[in-house]
């Protein structure tokens, strides 16, 4: 690895440094940046507080042309209490917690081995396994739905969890994500833990895996938030409601047809985004832990 | 050759190729279960449509007329769908700089933060957790010519008010803004997991050196180590691009007229609505042409570049 | 002894008589629908029909989001033999679908079903306009549902403003247009004086309405005349007047709609199906009103006709004797009156404006009783010959929305109308 440093001495100026200009410098460093993050952060709040505050206005309120931000009714209870009994949303998402959850335990197993086999493993096919994985990637659910369908009917397995989760469990991204990762890992202590006499599987479960952990908790809330969201596939392969996930319940308050309840369907929206950010932050805070741990490499 | 019995061989074998055996028969066994999957879940579907191309099926339908390469020929003629090629190559021109930089822009900033890290984090990811369902009547709101908050700010500002969803020259670039708030908090999320994975004794090392200033510690030391963070993302991001589909097809259903339609959409039509299934297939497989082309590309050409 | 014996034999008499009371079969029926907001219907009716008939269970499958969705679904599902026993097919899709479905013999012809209950039934309950919906080549396949014409909904306050009478609204085009421009000139900044979104109607109905109600000819056999190069000229003529003389805005349906539930646009032409939402949504902003569509051609003018019938598509004896029982009951009063109050659409069934039924609610929201004026001039809504009809309704609409934004003159609009649909409908 070589990176150019300069050396102490060579050909880089160095300025002398007063205590007051150093704080004036860094408090200019923080004003932009907290500036730029402020000003990115109410860009992308603005849609999220306008659908938070249109679930509980009435429906008058939603589209009026002096818009303001509290409700002058507030129909909070109304809404949220429409969204939550006139559709067993509830169940929703326990079903989505279900399917999402066997999803990302054997996207994790499938991926991992093989991730480390492609940046790490010199075995014949390797070239060609990574050109299949870039064409994974390629491949929209579209592509599929439709042979994919007519087998899962052929076995009799439609309107089972089984059909939901099935196309999911190989995630290319992810395989491509740890790839990336591990390619980075030094290859030096792989080599002195094979002379200490552990196998490859002990590698990569016991020492590898722990310092891609930063991207294995990334990639567990994008494939969480991913089939959380997912309509495509379960409508494709679901009749039965008992079994749908979060947004065929969001579909019940809204449609081309008869238009939207815009207040329970916001609700709902809320009421099933809040899991999401609830496992993103449960995440973030593995995600730190696990750098505290390797962060000393 | 059976495992035991290439133990046996390997054990009376040079160190070296013994490893190597194991290096292979790991590497074999480990890629397999991924293998098979892809072999089930993209391969064959993906022969099977292959299969479809050639023919003019459309579903439900009880018979079906082999066509050779009738479909193809007409897709590449086809001013529609030559039209949603122009119409996806603009917006991932439009997304792919944008979703990256701000991404990694917004990562670099608040990889330093200490209290106000977490906030942040959360509200920049919130877009990727978002329903589109939800949002797109949100969206068509905020971006309403005469009733949308947007437009009255541009109208404080004495700019002439933009039909955004609605003006052919304007709808791409709005897509594409959506779009961008979509995946920063995502590409954020993956810098932020990169910038973590870089050492903090290089940089104590590199302070030690004489290099000072944030910009100069970036470009020596953050930059060339996010090198495969960075890949991934700029590959990922620019297919998901491509398959670009769900915004198009909730909020501006392919228009006004046309301009708005994009690859996947316009094969949507094809087969869903139009019920063209085989040719709908062929769409499909010239789409995955220019987007396995275009990514495998960008990797190995990327890939030369990072590695080190 | 005996008494021994007589009781024995009465047990086992008992025992036998409850085991097969206890087979007394409950039939369970898989329904499906499209457009998941119909629940809001489907649930009351269906809870109402059990109630009288334990014998019978409904059961809903995941609903399609629309009804090509649904389409897409029934024809999978032929292939894969999961048909539902019940499906609601969006009319202009239903001859696609029987065609299908009556080759692989997986639809029920419900005409021997109809005259089974009778003609003083049929008289009583279903006009043949109605019926007529549900037809295809001269069979019944479907029992009409849902069904909606396109309306006319105003602002009665800008209206007013405009010196117009909210209770006598013009109901010729020409009409409509002098107070749409009234409207826009006395309304004020951004109040536009009407919008009529064939712009971006998913489907043919604004366009093909325009054209049916000045009694123009769509579709003659396998030609396409679009009204011909009059009319076909005239409409298109109108369709920009819209823009550049009374301010339509010329944004997505949704934006537009939201512009008049604020209250600023001043005549807004939409279907019957949304009333419910719009009424709620415009409060008490604004009077609310509706009037029937303006019709030029008194004598032969009418109207496509959208919404769905109900399809049987199960082979088994018992579960189609159900079928017909539930969509009887649905295509019935108090069915259709459900549906009515919680949308707006037109109800199917010749029972169900009378007073015992919607006429207390038709006397207290007047504006849901429009659709109802204007049955007799309802029209099967007809697709393009050739199969093609989505396709070629997304390039007419192409050439329809430049006409509008003053990029081509309606002549020249009217011929490359004529010349893409011959193209398109080989």
């Amino acid at each position: 690895m070589a990176t150019s440093l300069p050396l102490p001495g060579q050909a880089h100026r160095v300025r002398p440094v007063t205590p007051a200009s150093a704080l004036a410098r860094r408090m200019l460093t923080l004003l932009i940046v907290h500036g730029v993050l402020i000003a990115g952060a109410m860009f992308i709040l603005l849609p999220f507080v306008w659908m938070v505050v249109t679930s509980i206005k009435s429906p008058p309120e939603i589209f009026a042309v002096d818009f303001s931000l509290w409700p002058k009714h507030f129909n909070g209870v109304e809404n949220y209490g429409n969204a939550l009994s006139k559709v067993p949303l509830l169940r929703f998402a326990l079903n989505g917690v279900i399917v999402c959850g066997v999803i990302l335990v054997v996207q994790v197993l499938v991926a991992v081995p093989c991730a480390y086999a492609l940046a790490k493993l010199r075995f014949p096919g390797r070239t060609t396994m990574f050109a299949l994985v870039l064409l994974g990637l390629c491949i929209p659910i579209q592509v599929p739905a439709l042979p994919l369908y007519m087998g899962l009917a052929r076995l009799g397995l439609l309107n089972t969890y089984f059909a939901i989760m099935m196309p999911f469990f190989l995630s290319v991204f992810a395989i491509f994500l740890f790839r990336q990762f591990f390619r980075s890992y030094p290859d030096e202590i792989i080599h002195a833990a094979r002379l200490d006499g552990m196998s490859e599987f002990e590698i990569v479960w016991r020492i590898v895996v722990p310092s891609a952990w930063p991207a294995i908790a990334a990639f567990s809330v994008f494939s969480l938030v991913a089939h959380w969201n997912d309509l495509y596939w379960p409508l494709i392969v679901i009749s039965d409601t008992h079994l749908a996930t979060p947004p065929l319940g969001m579909m019940f308050f809204a449609d081309a047809e008869s238009g939207s309840n815009y207040g329970a369907l916001t609700a709902a929206a809320t009421v099933l985004t809040a899991p999401l950010v609830i496992a993103f932050l449960i995440a973030r805070r593995r995600f730190i832990q696990g750098i505290t741990m390797t962060g000393i490499k | 050759m059976t495992a035991a019995a290439a133990v046996a061989t390997s054990a009376t074998l040079p160190p070296r190729n013994r490893q190597q055996l194991i290096e292979r028969l790991a590497g074999c066994g480990f890629a397999f279960p991924a293998f098979a999957l892809l072999l089930l879940i993209d391969i064959i579907p993906l022969a099977v449509l292959l299969y479809l191309s050639f023919t003019d099926y459309q579903l439900g339908a009880l018979d079906t007329h082999f066509l050779g390469l009738d479909n193809f020929a007409k897709a590449l003629a086809d001013p529609v769908f030559r039209r949603s090629i122009t119409n996806t190559f603009v917006y991932v021109a439009i997304v792919l700089p944008l979703a990256v930089g701000l991404g990694l822009l917004i990562a670099v900033l608040l990889h330093g933060r200490k209290r106000t890290r977490s906030f942040y984090e959360v509200v920049y990811f919130l877009p990727v957790t978002s329903t589109l369902i939800a949002m797109a009547t949100v969206w068509q709101f905020l971006l309403h010519p005469s009733l949308g908050p947007i437009n009255g700010m541009l109208r404080t500002v004495g700019v002439h008010e933009i039909a955004f969803l609605s003006e052919p020259a304007y709808v791409l670039p709005t897509l594409a803004a959506i779009g961008i708030w979509h995946l920063v908090g995502f590409n954020m999320v993956l810098f932020l997991a990169g910038l973590s994975a870089i050492p903090r004794d290089l940089y104590e090392a590199a302070e030690i050196d004489g290099c000072r200033g944030g910009i100069d510690r970036f470009l020596t030391i953050t930059w060339p180590l996010l090198g495969p963070t960075t890949m991934f993302v700029i590959v990922t991001t620019s297919i998901t691009a491509f398959k670009v589909f769900d915004t198009v097809a909730v909020m501006t259903r392919g228009g006004p007229m046309g301009s708005s339609e994009v690859l996947l959409y316009a094969i949507y039509l094809e087969g869903y609505q139009y019920f063209h299934m085989g040719y709908a297939a062929a769409l499909t497989l010239v789409f995955l042409v220019f987007v396995l082309l275009f990514s495998i590309l960008q990797t190995f050409v990327l890939d030369r570049r990072v590695h080190y | 002894m005996k008494r021994m014996a007589t009781a024995l034999g009465s047990i086992l008499l008992a025992a036998i008589v409850m085991a097969t009371g206890a087979r007394a079969e409950v039939v369970t029926l898989d329904v499906l629908y499209a457009f998941p907001a119909f629940a809001k219907f489907h649930e009351p009716i269906a809870q109402e029909f059990m109630k009288r008939h334990p014998d019978i269970r409904i059961q809903y499958r995941a609903p399609a989001p629309t009804y090509d969705d649904g389409h897409q679904t029934m024809m999978r599902e032929a292939v894969t033999n999961q048909l539902p026993d019940v499906y609601y097919s969006g009319f202009h899709l239903l001859t696609e679908l029987t065609h299908t479905l009556e080759k692989r013999k997986q639809i029920v012809d419900l005409g021997p079903l109809l005259a089974a209950e009778g003609a003083e039934f049929r008289k009583a309950n279903y006009s043949d306009r109605i019926l007529a919906l549900g037809k295809v080549d001269g069979k019944l396949y479907g029992l009409p549902f849902n069904a909606s014409t396109p309306i006319m909904m105003y602002n009665a306050d800008l209206v007013k403003k405009a010196g117009g009478d909210p209770d006598h609204m013009p109901d010729t085009w020409d009409g409509i247009m002098a107070l749409a421009k009234k409207i826009k000139a006395s309304g004020g900044a951004d109040v536009a004086g009407i919008a009529y979104n064939v712009n971006d109607w998913p489907d043919v109905w604004l366009y093909h309405a325009m054209i049916l109600q000045a009694g123009g000819t769509v579709v003659d056999g396998k030609s396409v005349p679009l009204g011909g190069p009059d009319l076909g000229v005239k409409v298109l003529d109108r369709f920009r007047n819209f823009v550049s003389e009374a301010g339509m805005p010329l944004i997505n349906w949704d934006q537009s709609r939201q512009q008049f539930i604020a209250g600023r646009i001043g005549i807004f032409f939409d279907t019957p199906a949304r009333l419910r939402q719009v009424t709620d949504l415009i409060g008490d902003k604004f009077t609310l009103r509706s009037a029937t569509f303006p019709i030029d051609n008194k004598a032969k003018g009418g109207l496509p006709t959208g919404g769905n019938a109900a399809l049987i598509t199960t082979h088994d004896a018992k579960k189609q004797k159900a079928a017909w029982e539930f969509i009887k009951f649905e295509t019935g009063p108090e069915a259709q009156k459900i549906v009515v109050e919680t949308t707006g659409y037109l109800p199917t069934n010749l029972r169900a404006p009378g007073s015992e039924f919607l006429g207390p609610f038709y006397d207290k929201n007047p504006n849901f009783r429009t659709v109802a004026l204007q049955m007799e001039r309802s029209v099967p809504w007809q697709g393009y010959p050739g199969g093609n009809s989505v396709r070629i309704w997304r390039a007419q609409r192409e050439i329809i929305t430049s006409v509008m934004r003053g990029d081509i003159a309606p002549k020249a609009g009217y011929d490359q109308l004529m010349k893409e649909t011959a193209t398109l409908m080989h």
